[in-house]
């Protein structure tokens, strides 16, 4: 690596910033004033040495608890703090990481398709400057969430090492996986599947951390093989030990120069893994609309289904932990008592059920955006200008979208279904957990609705129905720590389906539901059969 | 009159916010002929084909389309009509091949036997992923899809752009071939020399608007033919007669344009004077084009 190599870093940093002038601080700050928000409500809520205690007794130890928020350290002698890390730290850190994963692959595999990138390696830019722009802009917005959230955490109270090492975690882990997808990138043929794989990373490093910190056996190293579980073994607020944040940054480093190395050995627009020649004639099946949007989107279809039964399975499958938990640790009566009746384990199941719809929810999201981005990129023009209706075409796109969503869907009550049913012996759980999660369909088309809507009548704001899966995942996860007023969890759809198994059905709240999502889709429809075609 | 129009547009408006892209475009294309569009980059052409497609919603005026309404008949009608867009986007995981079967059923089939000969005579591998093309090849996809079809009128958007000399030729034969089937082709171009070729009459747009209409030789009528001519003595004084334009001395030689209809009176005046050498050239098209921008020219600020 040379000094020419890295020539015009400085100038196309200054593009991606213009470039992301918006989707970029929107990041930023919404990940800044989840923890800024967070930390105050923690606060306020654990005011008192008894409300401390009561907190960590009712999460030590419990597994299911453990795999979604951390093994705990410091619930010894706990203090405020470590139950602000036990909160936000894994969830702010996969915050972080999908931002550095969107962005860097934005400004490297994907900007390749466009001709954009030749024309910018024909001016004065080094071999190595696209990938250094797009990783120092990632290493600029995590050190900003890191230095604000850290700032204001201390603003708030909590002590300044401790704040330091929880923001400086989470931050480095978005570094870390900047520079992840920045190999990610030259390994795969196109953007699309450059996010899948560093997007896959990501969750595979999630989960792994997950199954490590509950393993009692063998399984156990597996949270010092994930970023995120250096970034919990960094112990803010419990004897802070710094070298965890030094491992993240000596990882990055590895990693990026890895990408620099890989980067020289393929050529721009390629990936490592070389195509071969295709087929001379289409299969007729995928010469239709519809067809085709499913040849468009099996890839996709397939890595989100696998993706999702897998992680389902993890979490299925440490559902019988928590029924020994309850024979162990009486403390946890209390918490029995705020369930109404329902077992506890019921109220895990209908949790993680949850969870995986939120995820489920970024394919559908992805999947309909297609018709966008199908638009933006000029192939629906040669679509429209043959004998295909517009309706057709949004409605092949769709028909694969909706499809997709009850797949991926199914794959995840599937998942729950057979590793609880694995673990506890009893075959009947997975029918269960199949018809649990399929209720929470109507809440996805609500969401696929809202986006056909934009798509039809402002189809330059589509994308922004990212932030309703913003908002549900906020309101999701941190609903109970943001004490979010009643109206702002009612926005999301996920909260008006009943928690099955933990509640009984409710047949008005999922076809009020179903209703609502006809009615957006329709309207969006309507709005497309009327609207010019555009760019981006 | 209404029968034998593939396609009419009548002072069709368009506006994008402040833009006026078309500002009362007229166009007129009969059934079976080869016809030529053109204007300056940003004349307006794509956004009027793209009208014609059902793509973009006209904002006033009229555009008829094989008789039927572009926006509202739009499938109906694009079972009948091929296009191939300005900027060949092709899906990149797709192979060539893949893309003109796509693009061939959704059109509501095409010729076997034509897409095999297409495929030869441009010399592509439909083996090949878009995303490995080069732009001309891009291209010929585009071409080979539409020329495959069955289509009764062509709807092409700068067809020709990317591809090298020979394979121009080619395009140029298909124009042709189509023509004598009885197919209608609509072409924009900025090639004149192809238009001259390939063309039985050419509109010219300017801002949105239609400067000229017409056949070539009309086209031409309107004007002006350049004769160098050496006359007995110094012949200076042609620069007084009517008609005359642009009068320079080049050597014993004097050069000057003649609008169309004073060649005749102008020809008789020469011989009177003696001629010793003459050679006159009809105008091109580059030179009718160009004579159509002068106004442009001179906006922008381009001296002559
Ligand atoms: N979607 C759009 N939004 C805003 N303006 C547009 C849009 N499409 C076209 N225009 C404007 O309309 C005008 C006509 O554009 P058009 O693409 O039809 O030109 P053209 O004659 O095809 O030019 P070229 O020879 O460069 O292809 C231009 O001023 C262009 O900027
Ligand atoms: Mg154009």
């Amino acid at each position: 690596m040379t000094g020419t190599t890295l020539v015009g870093t400085g100038r196309l940093v200054r593009l991606i910033l213009r470039r992301d002038r918006v989707r970029l601080p929107l990041w930023v700050a919404g990940l800044i004033g989840l923890m800024a928000v967070s930390a105050s409500q923690v606060q306020a809520l654990y005011d008192t040495p008894a409300k401390i205690i009561g907190y960590t007794s009712t999460m030590r130890d419990n597994p299911a608890l453990v795999i979604f928020a951390g093994p705990g350290y410091g619930f010894d002698d706990p203090g405020v703090g470590v139950i602000l890390v036990n909160e936000t730290s894994l969830w702010m850190a996969l915050g972080c990481a999908l931002m550095s994963v969107f962005l860097v692959n934005r400004h490297t595999r994907a900007e390749e398709e466009s001709e954009r990138a030749d024309l910018l390696r024909s001016t004065v830019v080094g071999r190595h400057a696209t990938i250094s722009a797009a990783l120092i802009v990632a290493l600029m917005a995590n050190v900003v969430v890191t230095a604000s959230t850290t700032v204001l955490t201390t603003a708030v109270g909590y002590g300044f090492a401790g704040s330091l090492a929880l923001c400086g975690s989470f931050g480095m882990v978005g570094v870390a996986f900047a520079a992840v997808t920045a190999v990610a990138a030259q390994l795969a043929s196109t953007g699309r599947a450059a996010l899948g794989l560093g997007a896959a990373l990501a969750g595979l490093a999630f989960i792994a951390r997950g199954i490590g910190d509950i393993s009692t056996s063998w399984l156990a190293w597996l949270s010092w093989s994930s970023p995120f579980g250096w970034a919990i073994g960094v112990r803010a607020f419990a004897g802070e030990r710094w070298w965890a944040i030094a491992l993240l940054a000596a990882f990055s480093l590895a990693v990026t120069a890895a990408a620099f190395e890989l980067s020289v050995r393929r050529d721009l627009g390629s990936g490592m893994l070389t195509q071969r020649a295709g087929p001379a004639r289409a299969p007729r099946w995928s010469t239709t609309p519809l067809g085709l949007a499913f040849r468009l989107q099996r890839g996709a279809l397939l890595g989100w289904t696998v993706g999702v039964f897998v992680t389902a399975a993890v979490y299925g499958s440490v559902g019988n932990q928590i029924e020994q938990m309850l024979e162990d640790n009486p403390q946890l009566k209390d918490y029995f008592a705020a369930l109404q009746g329902a077992s506890i384990t019921d109220v895990y199941l209908s949790t993680a059920l949850r969870m995986m719809a939120m995820l489920v929810m970024g394919f559908s999201l992805s999947s309909v955006l297609r018709n966008r981005s199908e638009e933006t990129a000029g192939y629906a023009e040669s679509m429209l200008a043959t004998a295909t209706s517009r309706w057709w075409w949004v409605g092949s796109h769709l028909v694969v979208t909706v499809a997709g969503t009850v797949v991926v869907l199914a794959a995840s009550g599937l998942g729950v279904g057979l590793g609880y049913a694995l673990v506890i012996g009893d075959a009947a759980q997975v029918p269960r957990m199949l018809g649990a999660s399929l209720a929470l369909l109507p809440a996805l088309l609500v969401v696929i609705g809202l986006a056909v809507l934009l798509f039809g009548w402002l189809p330059r704001a589509t994308v922004a129905v990212w932030g309703a899966l913003a908002a549900v995942v906020v309101i999701g996860i941190f609903g109970d720590v943001l004490r979010l007023p009643g109206w702002v969890r009612d926005l999301s759809p996920l909260q008006h389906v009943p928690a099955l198994p933990a509640r009984p059905w409710q047949t008005l709240p999922i076809a009020v539901l179903g209703a609502a999502a006809v009615v957006l889709t329709a309207a969006g429809l309507v709005g497309f059969r009327r609207r010019d075609l555009t760019g981006a | 009159m209404g029968a034998d129009a593939a396609v009419r547009c009548e002072a069709l408006i368009k506006t994008f916010g402040p833009t006026r892209a078309l500002d009362g475009l007229d166009l007129d294309v009969r059934v079976g002929e080869v016809h030529g569009f053109l204007g300056p980059n940003g004349a307006g052409k794509t956004v009027t084909m793209r009208i014609l497609l059902g793509l973009l919603r006209g904002d006033g005026g009229r555009a008829t389309l094989l008789g039927g309404d572009p926006w509202a008949d739009a499938v109906a009608l694009h079972r009948r009509l091929a296009y191939v867009p300005g900027d060949t986007n092709l899906w990149p995981n797709l192979t060539g091949g893949e893309i003109i079967d796509l693009l061939g059923n959704l059109r509501g089939g095409l010729d076997e036997t034509r897409r095999a000969e297409l495929i030869d005579r441009f010399d592509l591998d439909p083996r090949k992923k878009a995303r490995a093309y080069s732009k001309g090849n891009r291209q010929k996809v585009a071409l080979v899809a539409a020329l495959a079809s069955r289509a009764e009128l062509l709807i092409l958007d700068e067809p020709t752009a990317g591809l090298d000399p020979l394979m121009e030729a080619v395009f140029q034969d298909c124009v042709a071939d189509a023509r004598a089937e009885g197919r209608t082709t609509l072409l924009s171009s900025h090639i004149l020399a192809e238009v001259e070729k390939v063309c039985d009459r050419v509109t010219i747009i300017r801002k949105g608007r239609t400067v000229r209409s017409g056949s070539l030789e009309e086209l031409r009528v309107l004007a002006r033919t350049t004769i160098s001519v050496q006359v007995a003595h110094d012949g200076m004084e042609i620069a007084g007669w009517p008609g005359v334009f642009d009068v320079r001395r080049d050597g014993v030689r004097v050069s000057f344009e003649v609008d169309q209809p004073a060649v005749g009176a102008v020809v008789e005046r020469l011989a009177a004077l003696g001629i010793v050498a003459l050679e006159s050239h009809p105008p091109t098209l580059e030179e009718l084009f160009l004579r159509q921008y002068d106004a442009e020219l001179a906006e922008a600020g381009v001296h002559q």
